[in-house]
């Protein structure tokens, strides 16, 4: 009997076994197929894998922005066109792909766009680059690009690549705040620091506020003025490899604190000068600044500062702008989960002042100390699907404003929108913000993405 | 005699290479902890690994992140680096996110934003919240330091050691106690539940799935829900690569403007 029952035990454990062996497989799931996912009926189960592999395909957005002005511009308003209140009014197309011809990447991005403000179809060229390994340690990214370096939240010290203030007014995605340029970009990187070396062979300036979409003031007329009229339209420097730009970086870091040195040799990014005839033209520039960003406390600290050398050294032409020192300090920590809270105290200092100030008696004159300072509130909801931002620069030296709420709702991966405003405000009429009291504007926007 | 002793020796053999499979229960908490934290987050000296999430909301909606991650250790249980490189959904394709990982100090961590071509670096945050808009916290994803949370081991199983965790500092987390559900075998946290401050159980991980991939046991499938909204992830795990050999300079800027196609490609099957 008792060997009876011992050998039933150990065949039950015999047959128990297999058992216990093939939910391996069920728990492992080494045999699964992608098409033994069981992620319902989404549309991933054509197996999101396998794309990934098959290299380049299209992707992009289609996207509609309408805009207002809070207020009437009355030198807008000269142009006495049904469309002066609005300050966007785009219908975008965005088409982009990337891919690999070996381990060299390229990238190409373009964007066609039907703008009812400035009444056209246009055609932005974001990127189309191609970018190589030309020793284990340098990479080379050649072509159309956007560049970006610093540590300024939206300031900018040692980053003279070009900025499109008009996308960045009228609320356009804050992508769009970086125009995109033609450039050659050399990195080194070595074991303490690397290098970066860049060249753009034609000279790139800001798409400054020129008077079509918003107004701006003008020193001459002493008040704000627009297109036709009041267009700025300023010629580039002439070509030769002389009056390209070029802008270096040296970095690293040390622990967890980034350092970086700056260089930049090139043109003021906006016409802020006139030439003999009284026409607004781009002078000489050359900057050199440095940086630094670590952890302090539970937040982020950063530091930077520039010297931005202008073709007056003098200062004492009075239609040229002087050199200026620009000092930055910025921090920013998580105060409550989800909400980031963002400051910065921002100094331009117009050097060689009392030069300027004999020169020109003008009211319309810089501040010596021209400060100020930014703060930026973010805070994620609804599982990271809403975000609320508000980003506020404020003058004390200038009595001026830039406010910038704005609200973003993540309907689902292909489709959000966003609903903000951009408030200009100032005491006087000529400030770098006050200028654009009557630009202040509320816009929407909806993208599919694709 | 010889015979004798020759026949001892085989027995003592045999017991001493049989010995691992029957291996005696550990008993000391922190062992447990501490293997379970090598075998979920430090297997290989480094690896690779295809991700993809689904995320449905209480309502039913659904959101997918996919994304290829790259991970190295400076040591076992210390400082890691992690570069995670999105491909989906299309509003964070080609978003690169680069972290150091401190054992002792606040994680460093950057994000790449190619439409601005801008390495943001951002400011340590709280690592219990949403992972990139998923029910996975930063923390499910990198680890959550064992050295927070007092341990407890409650109960010894067949196959698992179930361990009560409660945390050093109450106010830094939004759960009172969590319990996990080690398996023995592998040493992998195979389920967490987390219990608020009111002791009720409110959030679970899960493993859905494990392989083998080079010897090692490794997750390749996991769900995490929310108990009281009714929402989940899950997170599958594909071409999984262990001891590639990356070097740190993989995980540096260079690697956020430029990824690394080298070791973010899929590899060739084993």
């Amino acid at each position: 009997m008792m060997a009876i029952k011992y050998w039933l035990l150990m065949a039950s454990m015999v047959i128990s076994m297999p058992t216990a062996f093939a939910q391996e497989p069920v728990k492992g799931s080494g045999s699964e197929t992608p098409s033994d996912d069981n992620w319902g009926d989404d549309n991933w189960s054509d197996d999101s894998w396998t794309e990934e592999q098959s290299g380049s395909s299209w992707h992009g957005f289609i996207e509609a922005g309408l805009g207002g002005r809070l207020q009437e511009d009355t030198a807008v308003n000269e142009k006495f066109s049904g469309l002066d209140d609005t300050t966007l009014a785009d219908l975008r197309l965005r088409l982009e792909t990337t891919g690999f011809i070996g381990d060299n990447r390229y990238a190409l991005k373009a964007d066609l766009y039907a703008d009812g403000v400035e009444q056209g179809v246009r055609v932005d060229l974001r990127e189309a680059s191609y970018t190589f390994s030309a020793s284990e340690s340098t990479d080379v990214k050649l072509g159309q690009q956007i560049l970006t370096w610093g540590t300024g939240d939206l300031l900018f010290l040692n980053d003279l690549f070009a900025k499109d203030w008009q996308s960045f007014f009228a609320g356009r995605d804050t992508e769009y705040l970086k125009a995109p340029v033609a450039a050659a970009k050399a990195s080194y990187y070595g074991e303490s620091a690397s290098l970066e070396l860049v060249w753009i062979p034609v000279f790139t300036s800001d798409r400054y506020i020129n008077g079509e979409r918003f107004s701006w003031f003008s020193p001459q007329a002493g008040e704000n003025v627009a297109a036709p009229s009041g267009r700025v339209d300023a010629k580039d420097p002439a070509n030769s490899f002389a009056n390209g730009e070029f802008a270096a970086r040296i970095a690293g870091s040390v622990d967890s604190t980034e350092w970086a040195l700056y260089g930049y040799r090139g043109f003021q990014k906006q016409p802020n000068a006139l030439n003999e005839k009284g026409q607004p033209v781009f002078t000489r520039l050359d900057v050199l600044g440095a940086s630094v960003r670590g952890n302090l406390g539970t937040g982020l600290a950063n530091a930077e500062l520039a010297l931005h050398m202008a073709e007056d050294g003098a200062g004492n032409d009075p239609v040229m702008p002087n050199d200026q020192f620009r000092f930055l300090l910025g921090y920013e920590r998580e105060i409550l989960p989800k909400l980031t809270l963002g400051l910065q105290y921002y100094l331009e200092q117009t050097l060689d002042y009392s030069a300027l100030r004999a020169a020109s008696a003008s009211p319309y004159n810089p501040a010596q100390y021209r400060y100020l300072y930014t703060t930026r509130l973010n805070y994620r909801m609804w599982q990271d699907n809403l975000t609320w931002s508000l980003f506020a620069f404020y003058s004390p030296s200038d009595d001026d404003h830039f406010i910038r709420p704005s609200v973003t709702y993540r309907y689902s991966d292909n489709l959000n929108m966003v609903v903000g405003a951009n408030l200009f405000g100032g005491e006087k009429a000529h400030t770098f913000f006050g200028q654009f009291e009557d630009a202040s504007n509320v816009y929407g926007r909806i993208r599919y993405a694709f | 005699m010889i015979k004798q002793l020759i026949s001892l020796l085989s027995i003592t053999l045999t017991m001493v290479f049989t010995t691992p499979v029957w291996a005696e229960d550990l008993t000391d908490v922190e062992t447990i902890i501490n293997q379970a934290t090598l075998a979920a987050y430090y297997r290989g000296e480094d690896g690779r690994s295809e991700a993809r999430m689904l995320i449905e909301d209480a309502q039913g909606r659904k959101q997918q992140r996919q994304f290829t991650i790259l991970r190295r250790d400076h040591e076992d249980g210390g400082d890691q680096q992690f570069l995670v490189a999105f491909s989906r959904p299309a509003d964070v394709r080609d978003t690169v996110f680069l972290v150091e990982k401190h054992a002792k100090t606040d994680d460093d961590r950057w994000l790449y934003l190619p439409g601005l071509d801008l390495v943001k670096r951002i400011s340590a945050g709280d690592k219990r919240t949403s992972f990139v808009g998923s029910n996975y916290f930063y923390e499910d994803v990198s680890g959550r330091n064992p050295d927070e949370d007092n341990h407890q081991l409650i109960e010894t199983t067949e196959e698992h050691y179930l361990v009560e965790n409660t945390p050093k500092d109450a106010n830094s987390v939004e759960f009172g106690r969590y319990q996990v559900w080690i398996e023995k075998i592998s040493m992998l946290p195979v389920k967490i539940e987390y219990y608020d401050s009111s002791d009720k159980l409110y959030r679970r991980v899960e493993v859905l799935a494990t392989e083998d991939v080079q010897g090692i046991p490794t997750v390749t499938k996991s769900r995490v829900s929310d108990l009281i909204s009714g929402a989940s992830t899950t997170m599958e795990f594909r071409f999984i690569r262990y001891d590639l050999g990356m070097e740190s300079s993989v995980f540096t800027e260079r690697s956020l403007r430029n990824p690394p196609r080298q070791w973010l490609k899929r590899p060739q099957p084993l």
